[in-house]
């Protein structure tokens, strides 16, 4: 062949490689040499110098711990890593891959949106046929099928922003922002709107905050290890020794249900979604006897008690449908005193929101395992395990000795009993010491025993139980894949 | 058969009745309700009503002083028609013991309504399941109930997409009460009532707060915020809205253009023009049939219009912008709203129109002032739209009137390569998507199928639905519909 024919190809690729930002995330990510890059002399334009290199996006297939991902990284050195027709088929091409061989699909989105003089990028307004593939849909086809994951590291506009807002998980290193430009103004120019990334977090919807990109990078590899097959380890972590010292001696008094899960999972294996978000309801990837699975938890320490609120409700139901897709048995740790109530929590649209959880473990076909740690009252413990009868029940209930269960909590039903007394009360102090009083009469001393005694729980357990009373029932469950998706995973 | 076997059983029924207790009755009227009877007679076609267990029901039969705890106490149930459609409905009774639910007749009525696929329609004012004592009620609840049997909230769950779900709240509707309102597709309240899910008793105990049910959860607040479909005046109203909502479920053979339909382009005005932003109600009035615009959560985040209609007939769900609110942007709320609407009319095959006319997303948050703020930006609430169109596989005819800036198109009216193409992606000559009018973009882009007269656009959408039959016989239900 001529030479000169050779020359033209390596020089044009030697001219793509400097879009040296995305290449060098991407090879952070995948396993070495298994990289196959889609697109690399795909160019801004067809001229043989087009001096874009790679259009602006770094795309492919690769493996991650051995398993299969396509991998796309825009760069903001090339023209701030905007989007043109043809680095959004380069995405196409990959998301078509993706949705027919099940794989995932990371992207690297930090970039600023449509290039300028490239209209028509996103949302296109345009009518295509059906075989047209476009990215929007790619990844709404992808939710619920493989996993669909976004990195944040710095401005993301417009497009950029809606392509990370469509992922199931959104990786954000602290200080990015996200944002649009906004209409035009009389002057034809666009403000720009930011917000950090920080906001969207605590708003749900940024999943995870990390330092850096290497820390992105890494918790990109971390989260696909659930979707495969964990991580090699099945040691139970040295918290598991301390698990019956949690929940304290007085029933009232709080504790950090983090210490629950971490006691419970394999050593190292925790991945908390949404920290920064409904404080009161805690959702984390782990492996159990190395066997990925989620958690879901009531949290007594946050400002409502573990109490459900409208934020926990939408939380704990994306929760269970993201759960429910990825084939990851729902193990559920509760402690709480029902839904929220009061007047913030009404104009929150908690009798709306609240079905919320109750529809999703409704329609979850995965197991889902519920440990009562200590209370639930009222709608409460169907909240974190479902009504069980119609469609499914937990495959197993299980409850600690410290489980307190009833329409209403022992505070409430000792308000209602003693009103009169607690509203002549001299002081809020004495008031709340009549309630108190009474409540501590009326409780149960043997309430685990009875509870167990009525079958209200398939057995109450000692802490220490817990974690292998769980992995051996999930070991008669094997984790199956079906074939077609099953739904996709509601953004919010 | 002894013939006191028949007399009693008749004596036992008879006492069930409304006239077998002209006082409560009457104090009933006094307050401007309806009983639970009456509420039924009104909803269902007369001679259809079968009633069940009825004497189950309501202990009145009891000596007074002597009503212990009647499990199925606290209302009636009944299989019945709304305009020869086959309902159940299930009426609280709040003069007894508080409209405690008769869950065992319910449950079995889900079943029926399960199979069969018979829309429900529930009257449920209340306080939730009825206080016992309390140290009966620390009892732990029984989980483990039995299999395949329905429960009350999950066969509410089960029915949600597979049947219409319709909700009538006239009276303060607590805890259980609020949650069937709560997970019911629909949801009808009269004036000065509430819905929440603990009530004053409840509130006071946890928070030390003394508040009426009005101030603590008055469904004029949930009108606003979203968390109820509909306020009426009163329960006649609330009756006859949802045998409207219901009415839908059918279509019909054909209906007549609206009076003025051939005057619909003057409703839109000129943007640029003196006259500023334009109402999109009257536009949407003048595309469907004569009086068939039935407004959905009319006055929560009103800059998006979501609506059941007629189009020569045919029921659809109109989903537009609103330009006269927030210049028709889509905030958080509004495009929740959507989504859930896109869900609403995917699970009972009703097409939908789409017709945008939107700068975009905006996103709404607390400045750091402290002061409420809005800017252009999306967040998932946005993209949850996008995703519930992408999934829908009802037809959609999407219609661009004016502007269709950012994600706002896709939160409207979809990508147009979703899971189900668009059947129509048509333009009014007042398209303004930035680079070019709507002429350009079609000569250009193919971006829409055709550039039509406004006055044409209804024969356009009528003929090509007549192409699409409705397929309600589908074996299963596709997916529940979002509460919120």
């Amino acid at each position: 062949m001529d030479a000169e024919l050779l020359t033209q190809i390596t020089d044009a690729r030697d001219r793509a490689l400097k879009a040296t930002t995305a290449r060098n995330r991407i090879e952070r990510l995948v396993d070495p040499g298994s990289f196959v890059e889609y697109g690399v002399l795909a160019g801004e334009s067809s001229d043989p110098d087009d001096d874009a290199p790679a259009d602006g996006l770094v795309a492919g297939v690769g493996q991650v711990h051995g398993h299969p991902v396509t991998v796309a990284s825009y760069d903001t050195t090339v023209r701030d890593g905007t989007q043109t027709d043809r680095n959004m088929r380069k995405l196409v091409r990959l998301l078509y891959l993706a949705n027919r061989h099940r794989w995932p699909f990371v992207v690297f989105v930090d970039g600023d949106g449509a290039r300028p003089g490239h209209p028509w990028v996103v949302p296109p307004i345009v009518v295509y046929n059906r075989g047209r593939f476009d990215v929007y849909e790619g990844l709404a086809e992808l939710s619920g099928w493989a996993p669909t994951i976004a990195v944040i590291s710095g401005r993301t506009l417009d497009g950029n922003a809606g392509l990370a807002l469509l992922c199931d998980c959104v990786i954000a290193t602290a200080g990015s922002t996200i944002g649009s430009r906004g209409p035009a103004g009389p002057d034809g120019e666009a403000t720009i709107h930011t917000r950090p990334v920080e906001a969207l977090a605590a708003d749900g919807s940024v999943d995870l905050i990390v330092d850096d990109e290497i820390h992105a990078i890494d918790t990109v590899a971390d989260y696909l290890a659930y979707w495969g097959d964990g991580f090699g380890t099945d040691e139970p972590s040295p918290a598991h020794d301390l698990i019956a010292d949690i929940v304290p001696d007085d029933r009232r008094h709080p504790y950090d249900v983090r210490r629950v899960i971490e006691a419970l999972a394999d050593a190292g294996t925790v991945l908390e979604l949404g920290e920064r978000w409904a404080p009161s309801m805690v959702t984390a990837l782990a492996t159990l006897g190395g066997r990925p699975i989620g958690m879901m938890a009531n949290q007594p320490l946050s400002p409502v008690a573990g109490a459900i609120d409208s934020p926990a409700a939408d939380k704990a139901a994306r929760f269970v449908e993201l759960c429910d897709a990825y084939e990851l048995p729902i193990v559920s740790l509760v402690d709480n005193p029902g839904y929220m109530v009061g007047p913030d929590a009404e104009r929150g649209g908690i009798a709306r929101h609240h079905a919320r959880p109750l529809a999703a473990l409704h329609h979850r076909t995965v197991p889902l395992c519920s440990v009562q740690l200590r209370k639930a009252y009222g709608l409460g413990p169907f909240a974190m395990s479902g009504w069980g009868a119609s469609r499914l029940m937990p495959e197993l209930r299980l409850a600690w000795p410290s489980v307190e269960s009833g329409g209403m909590s022992l505070e409430g039903a000792a308000f209602l009993v003693k009103r009169k007394e607690i509203r002549a009360a001299g002081s809020p102090e004495e008031a709340r010491a009549i309630r108190d009083t009474y409540a501590k009469e009326m409780r149960d001393p043997a309430s685990g025993v009875s509870a167990g005694r009525t079958f209200s729980f398939d057995d109450v357990i000692l802490p220490g139980e817990t974690r292998d009373r769980i992995i051996a029932l999930l070991g008669a469950i094997p984790r199956v894949f079906p074939a077609a998706k099953k739904h996709p995973i509601d953004p919010r | 058969m002894d013939p006191r076997l028949i007399e009693e059983l008749a004596a036992v029924k008879a006492a069930q009745l409304d006239e077998a207790r002209p006082g409560v009755v009457a104090a009933v009227h006094q307050a401007g309700r309806l009983t639970a009877r009456e509420r039924v007679g009104e909803l269902l076609d007369p001679g259809t009503e079968v009633e069940y267990g009825s004497i189950a029901a309501i202990d009145r039969a009891a000596p007074e002083g002597t009503r212990g705890w009647v499990a199925e106490a606290g209302g009636v149930d009944y299989i019945g028609t709304v305009d020869g459609q086959t309902v159940i409905t299930s009426s609280t009774d709040f003069t007894d013991r508080g409209g405690g639910y008769g869950a065992g007749r319910l449950e079995r009525l889900f079943a029926l309504a399960q199979e069969h696929r018979w829309p429900l329609v529930l009257f449920v004012d209340g306080g939730g399941s009825r206080a016992r004592h309390p140290r009966v009620g620390l009892g732990h609840l029984e989980l483990n109930g039995p299999f395949g049997r329905y429960q009350l909230f999950d066969g509410v769950a089960e029915l949600s997409g597979w049947v219409p779900t319709v909700a009538v709240v006239s009276g303060p509707s607590f805890a259980g009460h609020a949650s069937l309102a709560g997970f019911s597709d629909f949801v009808i309240a009269t004036g000065g009532s509430s819905i929440g899910m603990g009530g004053p008793p409840m509130v006071e105990a946890a928070l030390g707060l003394a508040l009426s049910a009005s101030e603590l959860a008055g469904v004029e607040m949930h009108e606003m915020t979203g968390g109820i479909d509909l306020l009426v005046d009163d329960e006649h109203q609330a009756i006859a809205a949802a045998r409207r909502y219901l009415s839908y479920w059918q279509d019909e053979p054909a209906g007549p253009a609206a009076a003025g339909a051939e005057r619909i382009a003057e409703l839109v005005t000129d943007r640029a023009g003196a006259d500023g932003p334009y109402d999109m109600v009257p536009v949407l009035e003048a595309l469907v049939d004569e009086g068939s615009l039935f407004g959905l959560r009319p006055q929560f985040a009103r800059s998006v219009i979501t609506a059941f209609a007629r189009i020569d007939g045919r029921s659809v769900g109109i989903l537009a912008s609103q330009p006269g609110v927030d210049d028709g942007a889509i905030d958080e709320q509004a495009a929740t709203k959507a989504a859930r609407f896109v869900e609403l009319c995917d699970a009972y095959e009703l097409p939908i129109v789409a017709v945008i006319d939107t700068p975009g997303c905006i996103t709404r948050f607390t400045g750091d002032d402290g002061t409420p703020q809005s800017q252009p930006g999306i967040n998932r609430w946005h993209t949850r739209a996008v995703m519930a169109h992408h999934h829908r596989t009802v037809p959609l005819f999407a219609v661009q009137v004016g502007r269709g800036g950012g994600l706002g198109p896709a939160v409207l009216g979809g990508m147009t390569g979703g899971r189900s193409t668009p059947v129509l992606w048509a333009a009014w000559p007042s398209t303004d998507i930035g680079s070019g009018d709507g002429f350009a973009a079609v000569r250009n882009q193919h971006a829409y199928d055709d550039v039509i007269a406004p006055a044409e656009t209804r024969q356009r959408i009528s003929r090509l639905l007549a192409r699409l039959p409705r397929q309600l016989d589908r074996p299963a239900k596709k997916h529940p519909i979002d509460t919120w």
